[in-house]
This record gives C-alpha cells, structure tokens and sequence, in this order.
C-alpha cells in the first residue's frame, strides 16, 4: 500500500500552521506523529490534499506548571518523553495511560494531542480501499447503514485512545486554536458519540495544550488487550478518587474502547460515594457499570464480553484506587 | 555405527547461524530487494464478491492508461490451472473474495493500481456459500459441477478391522472438536520477480520452500522445458509447508512479463496476504476410540470435515497426511478414517503447520487425554501403555527403527513435577501434556523423495558447499555446513553455503515435510565424504598409514596409529591440487529414501504445559512449557532449542489466540493489527530436554524438529486449559469470552 500524493506544509509557527490548515477549507490535515494517519492515507480512509507539518511547533511543546499546581503539557509532546517527566510519573494513572499507547515505536513519534485525536476504528471501515468494495458504503464512508449494528442511525465505530479515559476522568481540558482564536473545552465535552465526528475539533483547529488541573487524589489506570501492548484494548477504565481512601469525596470512572468516546460510568461513582470504597461496593460498583454501558458494539470482541472486561477492570481498579498511596502533584 | 559424541568435533556443539549478523544488519536480501532494470509492477484485479457471475470484463480503459505495458485476463492463461481445479483467472464466475479476474502491469505502483481499477467488471452477484453448513445444507447451489453436494474430495480407508475392535472395546469414547481458520503470518509476505522478456527463458525471484517443484509447475504450465525456467531464491522469510507449490501471482508475473517484454515484480499488500496464502480452513473433527479393559487401544476412528474453500489445491494431501497420523504414535490394530472437503465460497485454503497435524493434534490429545480420564488412568500411564516403540512396525507398514517417545514422556513429567501436580492444583490452574511424532521426509508422497549435493574443496583450506535446500530461518545452511565440517576434519567457517539458484544448485525436493536435515543432510554428507575420499590418497601417502585409519579433525589429518603427527587439512588439499594428476577435489552426494513408500525416520517429543485462567477476564496465562524431542542427533543444539522455542510460540498461539475471522467470505481481520498473535512477552519459560535416539539411517543419527515440537504443544497447552477448567474444551482457538462461557458466567454470549 502506497501514500496517494499530496502538499506538504512545513509552518514554522503555530499561527503559520492554523492559516494554512484554515487556508485549505478543511481538506488539509495536521500531521504530527504521523502514526495514525500515515496509515489511514494508505487505506484512503482520508484524502486530504495536503499535509501540515505540525511536528515540533514551539507553542506544542514542553510541560510547565499549570494554573493552581496543574499541569499544562504540550500536545506535540511525544508520549515517549512524557513518560521520562517526572511530574507525570508521579500521577500514575496519567503515566499507566500513555505507557499502555501502541509500542515503544510508536510513542517515540506519536504526540498526546494525536492520541486524543486517534480517529475511531471499526473493522468494516479500517481496511485497504480494495477491501472495502466487496461491502456497500456505511456512515463512516458516506453510506447510510452501519454494518456493526445494522439498525444503528449513527456510526458506532470505537474511541480507543488510551489516554483519553484517564485524562477525562483527571478532568482536563483543552487549548485549542483556530481560525477564530483559541478557545478552551473541558475534555469530556470534545468527544460525542458519533464515530465519524468524534470530536468537536473545528476544521483549521488544533490542540494546543493539554491542562490537568491539580487533584489532590488518587489515579489509577487500567487495559486489557489480546496481548501486552501495540493493541487496542477489549477495554480500558481510568479512575480518579479525591478523599479519604476509603470514603472518597470526589470519584470519577471513565472507559474507553467501549464506545464512540470515553463514557463516564456513573452508577459505579454513585454507588462508591454513597456508601464507601470497600471490597464489598467494589464487587457492587463493579456490577453496575452494566448499566452505565448500555448497548455496546460487536466490534473486535463480543459485546458481552467487553461488559465482562469492564466489569473486571473496574474492580481492579477501584482496588488500586483504594489502596495508592501516590498523591497526585 | 553411530559415532559417540566426544568422536564428533563439530556436529552437536552450538553453532552460531551462518546468516545471522546479517539477518540482525538488514544485509540479508529478499524478493523485494530485486530491482532490475525495465521492471514493472504487476496488479491483479479480484473479485469483490463472495460467489457472483461474470457479465463482462472491459480492460479497455486500462490498456489506454499511459504507463500500462500488460493487461491479461482469462484469454491469455486459460492453460495454467492452480491446483485442481482454480483456472488462474475467472471468466465465468468468482467464487470468493479475491478470486483472480485479471492482471495488469505498469511502470510503477500507482499506475498499475489506477490501471486496475480501470478494468471494468460487470457481476451478477449470486448468493455464497460461506460456511460449511450452508454448503451441505440441501438445494445449496453447487459450486463446481464436479463436485456433487459441494463435496469436493473424499477419502475413506480401513485398516486391519475395525469393526471387530469397536466390537471388542471394554469402553469406547467418542468427541468432537473444531478448530478455526487460521493464517501463517510470515515475516516475508508473498512477492515474485519474473522476468520473460526473452520468450526462451523465464527466470522468477521469489521465497519459496522448494525451487524444484516451482520450476517443474510453472514451466509445465507454460509451455516450457525445466531447464528453460530459472528459479532464484535469496532468502525465504518463513514457510510453514504454505511455500510449497507456485501460487497464482507466480504465473500471473510470469504472464505479464511475457506480454510486456519487461520484468515484472509483484508483492502482497497486507490484506492481500491474507487472500493469497490462504492457510488453513475450519475443520470438523470426530474421534472414536475404543480400549480393552487394560486401556489398550484397539480401533481408532476419525472421520474429519474440511472447508476446503473455493478451490482444492493442496487439502486432499492434508487428508492423507492426517489419516496416518494415529499410526505414528500409537500401536492401533484397527484404524477407520473418513476426509471430507467442502466446497465454500471462503479463501481457498493451503497447507498450514505440519500439513494439518499441528491442527488434528489440538482433538486428538484432548480426547485421548479425556479417554485416559475416563478410565481412570494417569494420561502419562496410558501414553506409556499405547505409544509406538523402536522396532514396531505400524499397520501402514512404517518401521521405527529409532524412537524415543517414552523416554521423552518420562523426563518431560518428571521435570515438570507432574506427579506432584495432576489433579492436585488449586483451581484455575492446569496441567497438560502433549505428546506428538513427525515424520523426516516424505517418500510415497513424492515419487523420490531425493536430494543432491555437492562441495567444491579449494587449496587454501576453504570449501563451497551447494545445496538445493532453502534456508527459511530453520537456520538449515548451517546445519549442513556442519555436516560437511565434521566430515572433512574442517570448522563451520571454513564452508559457504551456495543454494537458491536452480542453473547452479543440484536438485533437492525442497525444505517442507521436515526433509532437511535427514534427507539434504544425508546427501552433503555423502557429498563430504566423496570429497574426503579424493583427499585420502594424498593423505595416506603422506602420513604413511592406511585410508581407513586417517582422522580429519581440527583442519587436520594424521593416523590413528600416530596422532600427535599431524598434517594441516590446507596441505593435503594443495598437494593434492599441485600432484603430477592435479586433482582439483570435488564431491557429489544424493540421498533418496531406500523405502518405496514412508519415511525412515520419526521425531517423537513430549511436553507438560503450565496454564492460570483470570476468571474475571478468562485470559490463558501459559506459565511453562517443558519440552522434550527425540531429535535423533542434534547437530546444532542451540537451533534445537531454537526451534522448540518458536513451536511452543507459534503452538501457543494457535491453540490461544489467531483466528482468521469470517463474514460472508471476507476476512474481517487481514491485519497484523486486527489478526492476534501473541508477542513475546506472552513467551511462557521453555524448558529444553534433547533426546538423542541415534537413528541409524539419520546422518549422524539425526531427524527432523522442524514441526514435531508443534504438534506437541499443542495438545499440551490444550489439555492443561480443560485441566484448569474441568470441563472439556472442544474449539481451538481458545479465545477468553469462550473460556468464560466454559465456566458458565457472563460475557461468554456471542463468541
């Protein structure tokens, strides 16, 4: 499988970057890493004309001290480097999340701003072009049926960046900047559940910045795969608790690769908060993100199945979370 | 007489790979790596449709595209049929997804892609048949009217009587098993050059298991004489029995080149891989065993069921290969054996593993494990009562004239603490064991199992050896290196092995049923000795003694009689160069099985697996695996264990993880992304035990580990899943929801 042709644009500063990409009315994509869409451009998933060179931008770069002991991380960052940050490696949920992306291969190029932008998977959709004539167009190739779930009115491919649950559940947010300014997005508002608009993210917009406000608490971060890393997972669940170990004040649970975007299990916070992080609610918590999943995709494993891992995962999770002593800086 | 191991200076110490620094340096050239000049890229144009009619090719457009040198279809081949009954390409109807329809070549890739795109394809889509069911189910549409019910081949064969030994059975045991679809993942994937530009000689670059049988097919297919078809191999990255006959991108190259009086390359993309190897189907398995009181075996039954795919090529020989299987490990009175294949509209599938053993082993150690159970017996008990010995001669008329089963049996359990463990482990926890047998060569399926060698002496010490026999990573160039050494008193890095191109190389049937190193390495070694034999008259001159009683070791030749005189091996040579005959030495040497049908020799192995089941998840944790194999002799103990590592790797991984999943004929997983194979992290600890049987007609007493490892890691990991779960495991792989729905609780659904 061949690259198609397309223009290559190297900005050299961030406004250069956001002109051009605005320039091309929406028919031009950053590339940072390239680890993703380097491959979709093989299988043609997308055509852009051109190609704006976002590696290495100054204003993407670096970790510094956020507002109020945050921290505020460059999205060119390579999730390689982030791993040596010793502020990262202290919030060890964070620090789990990026160390379960792909390979050492792939975190030696790709960004966090790229993961937070990894386009959603389906196994109808992300096959070569030749591949995808032996089925009729679906929601995600401008068809009007979804070959997963065929009574589906929405694209029900996977969200299954690694670092997304656990920074939704951290409560970051985003500096992007566009074409009309820089604006800033809590996280958990980017992502919608819709595999072909993903994200919010504004044609000629980019992610600047990534702010993970202080969390006086405990992170965890956890991933079940077929095998020990380059693997999406059956699923992921990310966790953060504020409070005593035991009785948490504050609680948030986020999984990934479960849906279109990283979605919050609520009743197993519920749950928690209202009676306590013991082995027992731990085995009821983990129970009640039935609920909160709802009808899951019969992608790449079985849905009940994916429910299983969930379940257990949560478990493990709220265990970890019970017993971390690591306070997040 | 088998030399004791301090006689041997070279052969059974380890050996580093001759081709090692530069497979580690990248300096090892592959069929991609051919750049010559004028060379085009091909593109075969396949079926979008499982099963669909063909209304109308229209290659005009593509013909017009600038930079388009060749356009074929049906027209031009309708001579070169694949297999039985595949015509390299279609022209009334497609029978899967993939299905050949036409080929173009062009200057480069994205113009023969865009050309491919251009050829115009009208179908009339027709319903397929995916799934073996659907194609025996009555009034399925037939899919080629030879085949009446989709049957596509048929064998059933008795021996000795059965029925009398059912008959006679005190308890007879019945199971049945599937195992999946599944694929080889090479690290090279399928590519040839060919270049026909002169219409007189064709000479094709690709990896291959064997350039005899490529050269043969391809020029019979052609019109052309043997000799006219030059086949060149530089490396082979992997072969796993699925490189053993030329595949439809070899003639379609070859065609196009014809046509374009140009080279042509053609390489798989990812998903292509999937569509040309083609590896192994689903297959239905039913075993039935019957035993006497004792629990001595006395009829044995399989009646196994094939989804050949849309075309048969190589899996009337998996059923044959299959059907004798039972006769090497077991004495059985009476066999009763039935092969299906059906016809479906998925991939036509090839040899995978062991010619379908290493799948066939999955069922077959778990009902003979879950027979001794039955009757109360230690697996290991009745393994030891039933198993073939040296000596025994099996009803298909194998003589096992060397076999180490029960030994390997033995030392496998013990080291593995068997007896402290089996049915005494905490729940979740299993052990198993696998014992198997593979066969060194293939005489009976070959007419002569033969193959060449020869070795050219040069007076400076150095020695080029040239063999028919690919290396594929079986690092077999330096097992034959150190066959000749040790003849020739000389060391590993005094030889060059020369192979891979057919003007040169004698003739060798090849690298596949595990024939390297006994049948090639019986022919260098006689290659070797010829060789010595020139080099012996100089020698005894000089050393005063007789032929026989010279010792060649060390790069040096001296008497038995007086030993501490000793003449380098480089003077013989040069005085036997610059004598008054001016003998320049070179050796020839074939070996061929004396035996009109079988082989002469079986690898035997034995090996216990470890495994934890995570109830939350169901995830198969393989902890250990200790491995045992009678590998007669081992000429490179570090590539032995080499060898048991990669098998108890790839065996885990077939028994645990890879699937080629289906969905109306069209993989939805041909990726290395989407297809799951362990990495090696997931590498349990391996334990190596080598037992040395000496066979006697093995060079230096040597058989094959090629595939015996596999076919007994499978059943062991297999045995110690159902151990773990106490329920049995009947479908390979064993993927975690179906280890969830095994211990009955949630999220097992919808496997």
């Amino acid at each position: 499988m061949q690259l198609p042709p397309f223009d290559y644009a190297v900005p050299r500063n961030l406004a250069e970057a956001v002109d051009r990409l605005a320039a091309s009315a929406g028919n031009a994509a950053a590339l940072a890493g390239g680890t993703d869409l380097l491959v979709n451009l093989k299988y043609r998933l997308v055509a852009p004309a051109a190609l704006v060179a976002i590696r290495g931008l100054p204003e993407l770069r670096g970790v510094r001290d956020g507002a109020g002991g945050g921290l505020d991380i460059g999205a060119g960052e390579l999730l390689a480097d982030l791993l040596e940050h010793p502020r990262i490696a202290a919030l060890g949920g964070l620090h789990a999340a990026i160390r379960a992306v792909g390979s050492q291969h792939i975190r030696n190029l790709g960004t966090l701003g790229g993961n937070l932008c990894l386009p959603t998977r389906c196994w109808y959709t992300n096959q070569s072009e030749a591949w995808r004539t032996a089925r009729t167009p679906c929601w995600k190739t401008e068809g009007l049926v979804c070959h997963v779930i065929p009574s589906s009115t929405t694209c029900r491919a996977l969200n299954s960046a690694d670092t997304a649950p656990m920074l939704v559940a951290l409560g970051a947010s985003l500096v992007l900047r566009g074409p009309r300014g820089e604006r800033a997005l809590p996280l958990a508002d980017f992502y919608q559940d819709d595999g072909v608009n993903q994200h919010t993210l504004q044609p000629g917009e980019l992610i600047v910045r990534v702010l993970v406000p202080a969390v006086a608490g405990r992170s965890a971060f956890r991933k079940l795969a077929a095998r020990t890393g380059l693997d999406y997972g059956y699923a992921s669940v990310a966790g953060v608790a504020i409070g005593p170990a035991r009785r948490p004040r504050e609680l948030r649970v986020v999984a990934g690769s479960v849906a279109s975007r990283p979605v919050r299990l609520r009743h197993a916070e519920a749950l928690v908060l209202e009676r306590g992080l013991t082995p027992e609610t731990i085995e009821a918590a983990a129970e009640a993100t039935r609920a909160d999943l709802g009808e899951v995709t019969n992608l790449f494993s079985p849905p009940g199945y994916k429910k299983r891992v969930v379940r257990g995962l949560v478990a493990k999770l709220l265990a970890d979370l019970a017993t971390t002593k690591e306070r997040a800086a | 007489m088998a030399r004791r191991k301090a006689d041997l200076a070279v052969v059974g110490r380890d050996q580093p790979r001759l081709d090692g620094a530069d497979k580690l340096t990248g300096r090892s050239l592959f069929t991609d790596d051919v750049v010559l000049p004028g060379m085009l890229v091909g593109k075969v144009v396949r079926s979008p449709h499982a099963r669909a009619r063909i209304l109308s090719i229209d290659t005009s457009a593509a013909r017009a595209l600038p930079g388009v040198k060749a356009v074929i279809t049906h027209a031009e081949a309708a001579k070169v049929v694949i297999g039985i009954n595949q015509p390299l390409f279609r022209s009334d109807t497609v029978n899967y997804i993939g299905d050949e329809v036409a080929a173009v070549a062009a200057v480069d890739e994205a113009t023969a892609a865009r050309a491919a795109a251009l050829v115009r394809v009208e179908y009339e889509p027709l319903p397929p048949l995916p799934t073996i069911d659907a194609a025996l189910a009555d009034g399925a549409p037939i899919l080629h009217a030879k085949a009446e019910g989709n049957l596509a081949w048929q064998s059933a064969e008795d021996r000795g009587d059965p029925d009398a030994g059912f008959g006679a059975a005190a308890t007879i045991r019945e199971d049945t098993y599937t195992t999946h679809a599944s694929h080889n993942c090479y690290a090279e994937f399928h590519a040839v050059v060919a270049d026909w530009s002169r219409p007189e000689r064709l000479t094709v670059w690709t990896p291959t298991q064997t350039a005899l049988l490529y050269q043969k097919s391809i020029a019979r297919s052609l019109g052309l004489t043997d000799g006219a078809v030059r086949l060149m191999t530089l490396n082979t990255g992997g072969g796993f029995t699925g490189r053993t006959s030329a595949r439809p991108h070899h003639f379609v190259a070859a065609l196009l080149s014809r046509q374009a009086g140009r080279p042509v390359k053609i390489r798989a993309s990812a998903d292509e891989e999937f569509i040309v190897c083609r590896a192994g189907g689903e297959v239905r398995y039913r075993y039935r065993t019957g035993v006497d009181a004792d629990g001595r075996i006395l009829a044995f039954e399989a009646d196994l069921l094939f989804d050949t795919g849309a075309y048969v090529e190589t899996q009337m020989i998996v059923t044959t290969l299959t059907a004798a299987y039972i006769h090497t490990l077991y004495k059985v009175d009476a066999t009763r054996y039935r092969g299906r294949l059906v016809h479906t509209n998925n991939i036509p599938y090839y040899f995978h593993h062991g010619g379908g053993i290493a799948q066939m082993a999955f069922g077959l150690g778990l009902h003979m494990d879950a027979l001794a159970r039955q009757l109360g017996m230690d697996p290991v008990d009745f393994h030891l009562k039933n198993m073939v010995t040296e000596g025994h001669t099996s009803l298909t008329g194998t003589y096992f004239a060397s076999c180490g089963l029960g030994e390997c049996i033995r030392r496998a359990t013990k080291q593995a603490g068997w007896k402290r463990k089996y049915g005494r482990q905490k729940p979740l926890r299993g052990i198993g064991l696998g014992i198997g047998a593979m066969a060194s060569g293939a005489k009976g399926v070959f007419r002569h199992d033969t193959s060449a060698a020869f070795i050219k002496v040069m007076d400076d010490g150095t020695m080029t050896l040239f063999v028919g026999l690919p290396d594929m990573g079986q690092s077999s160039h330096t097992a034959m290196a150190i066959i000749a050494a040790e003849v020739l008193g000389a060391e590993v890095a005094d030889i060059t092995v020369v192979s891979g191109d057919t003007d040169i190389t004698p003739l060798d049937v090849g690298a596949f049923t595990q024939r390297g190193t006994f049948n090639t390495g019986n022919a260098v070694k006689a290659a070797a000795l010829d060789a010595r034999r020139q080099l012996e008259v100089t020698a005894a001159a000089q050393l005063d003694c007789r032929r026989s009683q010279l010792v060649f070791r060390g790069r040096e030749v001296c008497s038995q009689a007086a030993p501490d005189r000793r003449v380098p091996l480089k003077k013989i040579i040069y005085d036997t160069l610059h004598s008054r005959e001016g003998r320049f030495v070179m050796g020839r040497g074939f070996y061929n099985s004396p035996k009109e049908s079988g082989t002469m020799a079986y690898s035997f192995g034995a090996q216990v697996a470890e495994v934890s089941i995570d109830p939350d998840s169901g995830v198969i944790t393989v902890e250990r695996v200790v491995v045992a194999h009678d590998v007669g002799r081992a000429i490179n103990p570090r590539i032995v264990e080499g060898q048991m590592d990669g098998q108890v790797f790839s065996g885990m991984s077939q028994v645990l993880y890879e699937e080629t999943l289906l969905e109306d004929g069209q993989v939805l997983n041909p990726s290395r992304l989407d297809y799951k194979m362990p990495r090696s992290y997931e590498m349990p600890r391996v334990e190596h035990i080598i037992v040395e049987s000496i066979d006697p007609f093995g060079p230096f007493g040597a058989k094959e580990v090629g595939e015996g490892p596999i076919v007994c890691t499978v059943p062991a990991i297999a045995n110690a899943v159902a151990n773990a779960l106490g329920v049995p495991v009947t479908e390979m792989p064993i993927a975690p929801w179906k280890v969830l729905r095994l211990l009955g609780r949630r999220g097992g659904k919808g496997g």
